[in-house]
């Protein structure tokens, strides 16, 4: 008799080529996928990797509806930097053009149909980037710690030669943590933070300087591809007010504010995270169900 | 609201004792200011410890980071469960009127310890 316990969640390599003239090439993308049905695919947050979704990859209520899945975004995680390429030779600047190119040839490679797209922080940005260039892809897009614009996150700090990185990284996305949410949480994700510091910043310049949808958000269509925005009240990057304005100028967009949690909020407090996650779940589904 | 001599008695004793900081502060050693607009002491740290705490500082009096901000962002600080935009100095920073200012790099050099330190004011409160 088995005396550990083994999950059902499962690990994959895929590889995949993305057309870019800044960030192409071959990439050998790993990811982690429990469920069936609607593909439900997850975007960890900046400088981070996909075990800030282990809650909802186990979440058995979600996993006979959905096959959920989550990525690690090249050099995060167990995904490399490009094969092809001398990436050591160049800065890395994350930009909208390749990570909205990668979901969709990540899609695409798997044979996604009717996705629903999430993401958190820098992925929630990207959920509203694929809802505006590729709407036709995705059955629906969940972003969560969302904006048209957040800037003053693309900081040196993050890659000093002089400071530990991976401390200076790990405490310094501390505060974007509600204090309500468990130690053991919290802890981990501090924890995931310390591995990615290489990436962070780089990552950042497409959370706070690439991305910018302010003059745009009039051409997402939320009745084509429907928009459904989570944001905590304890984020001080993107607050609830400011996804609120910007949910408020997306045709057919909806808002949702979560209580006493922050930035990471499947991966800081998943059971609070999972109420609202089901609202907008509920939300695109019925969606759907009206536009068949 | 505790006086200063008895606020920095208390979070010198937090500090001292605390389990985080005592399993991971002994490269924790710099000196900065917490500016809460009517008080300014000066906390200097050695290897995770306090070593003094200035409640009167000087004009001259030398330190290598501040932090400033209004009282009452402090007292949010201060409050067992922050509300939100005062659980921390980057929130503060960015929502309520904080700024660091110095040597920030050896403010991200101690980050780690330092932020588990300002969490003590939850439990000691402030002297403003």
């Amino acid at each position: 008799m088995a005396k550990g316990r083994i999950s059902p969640v499962t690990g994959h390599y895929v590889t995949i080529e993305i057309d870019d003239p800044d960030l192409g090439g071959e990439y050998k993308v790993f990811y982690l996928e429990n469920g069936e049905g609607r593909p439900l695919v997850c975007q960890h947050t900046a400088g981070c990797h996909n075990h800030q979704w282990r809650d909802l990859l186990e979440d058995a209520a979600i996993t006979k509806d959905y096959r959920v899945i989550a990525y690690d975004l090249p050099r995060h995680g167990k995904s490399d930097p490009p094969n092809d390429r001398e990436w050591w030779k160049e800065e890395y600047e994350l930009t909208a053009d390749f990570f909205t190119r990668f979901i969709v040839e990540l899609c695409d490679a798997l044979e996604l149909e009717d996705p629903i797209f999430m993401g958190s922080s820098f992925g929630g940005n990207v959920a509203l980037q694929l809802a505006w260039r590729y709407p036709e892809r995705f059955a629906g897009v969940i972003p969560v710690e969302a904006a048209a614009h957040s800037p003053g996150f693309f900081l040196d700090w993050w890659q000093h030669t002089h400071a530990n990185a991976a401390q200076v990284c790990a405490s310094g996305v501390w505060d974007l943590m509600a204090p309500q949410s468990p130690d053991q949480d919290r802890w981990k994700t501090w924890f995931y933070y310390t591995q990615g510091s290489e990436a962070f910043r780089g990552d950042l310049y497409f959370y706070s300087v690439d991305h910018d949808l302010r003059d745009k958000l009039e051409e997402i269509d939320g009745e084509k591809c429907p928009v459904v925005m989570t944001t905590g009240t304890y984020d001080y990057l993107t607050t609830p007010a400011m996804t609120a304005a910007t949910a408020a100028r997306i045709r057919g967009a909806e808002f949702i504010e979560m209580q006493d949690i922050g930035h990471f909020p499947m991966s800081e407090n998943y059971p609070v995270f999972r109420q609202y996650l089901v609202q907008a779940l509920e939300h695109i589904e019925a969606h759907l169900g009206a536009t068949v | 609201m505790p006086t200063v001599e008895a606020w920095a008695e208390a979070f010198s004793r937090a500090t001292d004792s605390d389990a985080e900081l005592g399993a991971h502060g002994r490269h924790f050693s710099c000196t900065y200011m917490l500016d809460m607009e009517d008080r300014r002491v000066i906390v200097d740290m050695h290897r995770g410890k306090v070593e003094y705490i200035n409640v009167d500082p000087a004009p001259l009096d030398a330190y290598q980071f501040a932090l400033r901000a209004p009282a009452a962002t402090w007292r949010g600080m201060g409050e067992r469960v922050p509300a939100p935009m005062f659980h921390g100095i980057w929130a503060a920073s960015f929502r309520k009127g904080l700024t660091m200012e110095g040597d920030l790099l050896v403010l991200m050099q101690n980050l780690r310890c330092l932020t588990r330190q300002i969490e003590i004011l939850r439990e000691t409160g402030v002297p403003v």
